[in-house]
């Protein structure tokens, strides 16, 4: 998946599940959203359902310091960079 | 410090109503929210009973999805109630989130629904259904996940008590309730129960020979407390909520009054965890007057907890004719809704506080003829217009747990 196809099921899954309006790529999360500790939890279900496996729990912690929607998709190429495959 | 305690805001869903003049209307209409079983794609088709009390009509709760990450089905019952009493109580934020109001809720097992979710993971075979299991289930179904909803949700910051003691749920809340304003401890408190739609505790049930069978196809009549041809309970959906207030505070902030808690008893049987226990209830109904500091001949209602099982409604009788005798009027009131479990103290007492204000007593559904064990009592056999000054709630639960609580009509607080 290329970094724009990777926005648009980002922003889906933000707008359809966690009811996002109008999210900005540089918006902080927490602030604008209230996304808060349980969010990112079920997003990274979400993020393993959609890369089709299971994080490591050293890649879940990672995870902890994202920040804004450009944070999970520098993120989520990482993850895909790891795992070739 | 002993202070007096009323009741500010009240909040019912049952399966005869929500609103209160659909439920009053319901009282008075003799209408049942009794239905079929629905089916849940597992146990039913394995349950002798298919009778249920259903609550089927739409409810707008209007929750966001920050309310609702860490709700199961039963949480939206409960923060619906307690949204209800605190939009009606009209009082201040800053006093919501000030750490003199407290929640005392709970359900009797948590949400069953999302617990039957997270089990469906030991039966998978494929190893990535174990995501399914959810961050926040825990949070949706834990014991407690009624209560802390509630607080969440309001940004309560005092107390919390979750007594889950099955069908004493809700009235040991109410109860505890009480206390925590009686004794100082708060100066408000969010009481009541809820529970879902629930088909584990129909099986629990049905497999004890406890549950109606025999009016499947009629589920309107049944249950049928006191009555002879009654044959067992029938278990039923919803919540309640009241609040709670210290009533000098209350009557200064001109608050309504619909009632006031004056005694509360409870006990246990130290014994069986399932039979009725006569000197266990006779010594609680005695605890609540003795609490309230009134005589038996000053009741002159009993909500009795009648949830018409074939032993449970002839100990109760009992009870009620060795403490009041037959003065008070008697309504088994499961017998419009059937046994809401944890909710049904709290649905009770609400029931109770509007037939209060409307004056007048319902009479026990389905009671055609009475059972000659239980009928030494003032059963309430039709509509019966009269002030109602002071009521008792009695509940029984599995686990010999027994409660009573007193309360007197709104009208009279103050006097």
């Amino acid at each position: 998946m290329n970094r724009d196809e990777l926005q648009e099921k980002i922003i889906t899954i933000l707008e359809d599940d966690f009811e996002f309006a109008n999210p900005g790529l540089t918006d902080n999360l927490r602030d604008d959203h209230g996304f808060d500790s349980i969010d990112a939890i079920e997003l990274l279900a979400k993020i393993e359902t959609m890369l089709g496996f299971q994080l490591a729990r050293a890649e879940k912690e990672k995870a902890m310091s994202i920040r804004t929607i450009n944070d999970i998709l520098d993120y989520i190429e990482a993850i895909q960079a790891a795992h070739p495959s | 410090m002993k202070r007096r305690v009323v009741i500010t805001a009240c909040s019912a869903i049952t399966p005869i109503g929500y609103k209160p003049s659909d439920i009053i209307d319901s009282l008075l209409q003799g209408r049942s929210g009794v239905k079929p079983l629905r089916d849940d794609g597992l146990l039913t088709q394995h349950i002798h009973s298919r009778v249920f009390g259903t609550v089927d009509y739409p409810i707008d709760y209007g929750f966001t999805r920050k309310d609702t990450k860490t709700m199961g089905p039963v949480a939206f019952y409960a923060c619906q109630v307690a949204k209800d009493v605190l939009a009606a109580s009209g009082l201040e934020q800053e006093f919501i989130t000030s750490g003199r109001l407290g929640v005392s809720f709970s359900s009797t097992h948590g949400s069953p629904t999302v617990q039957r979710n997270i089990y469906k993971t030991f039966f998978s075979k494929l190893p990535s259904e174990f995501s399914s299991i959810g961050a926040v289930d825990y949070l949706k179904s834990m014991v407690h996940t009624t209560a802390v909803n509630i607080t969440r949700m309001f940004g309560i910051t005092g107390r919390v008590i979750a007594s889950s003691t099955a069908c004493t749920t809700s009235s040991q809340s109410i109860g505890f309730g009480y206390e925590m304003v009686k004794y100082g401890m708060q100066d408000a408190m969010i009481c009541g129960g809820a529970d879902e739609y629930d088909t584990t505790t129909v099986a629990v049930f049905d497999n004890l020979l406890a549950c109606s069978v025999a009016y499947n196809d009629r589920p309107e009549c049944t249950p049928r407390p006191f009555d002879i041809k009654r044959d067992g309970l029938v278990v039923g959906e919803g919540a309640g909520a009241v609040l709670l207030e210290e009533y000098e505070s209350a009557k200064r902030r001109g608050a309504t009054i619909l009632g006031e808690v004056i005694g509360f008893g409870c006990n246990n049987n130290g014994g069986d965890l399932i039979l009725p226990n006569l000197d266990g209830i006779t010594t609680t109904l005695r605890l609540a007057l003795k609490d309230a500091d009134i005589r038996p001949e000053d009741v002159d209602f009993v909500s009795a907890h009648a949830t018409a099982t074939k032993m449970g409604d002839v100990i109760e009788a009992q009870a009620i004719d060795a403490v009041y005798g037959d003065k008070p009027l008697v309504t088994g009131l499961k017998s419009y809704m059937g046994h809401t479990m944890g909710a049904c103290g709290a649905i009770e007492m609400i029931l109770t506080l509007y037939m209060m204000e409307q004056g007048f007593i319902a009479p026990t559904l389905n009671l055609e003829s009475v059972d000659e064990r239980c009928s030494m009592l003032n059963h309430v056999r039709n509509i019966t217009r009269t002030e109602t000054k002071i009521a008792a709630i009695q509940n029984f639960a599995f686990g010999g747990v027994n409660t009573c609580l007193l309360i007197a009509n709104g009208r009279n607080a103050g006097v």
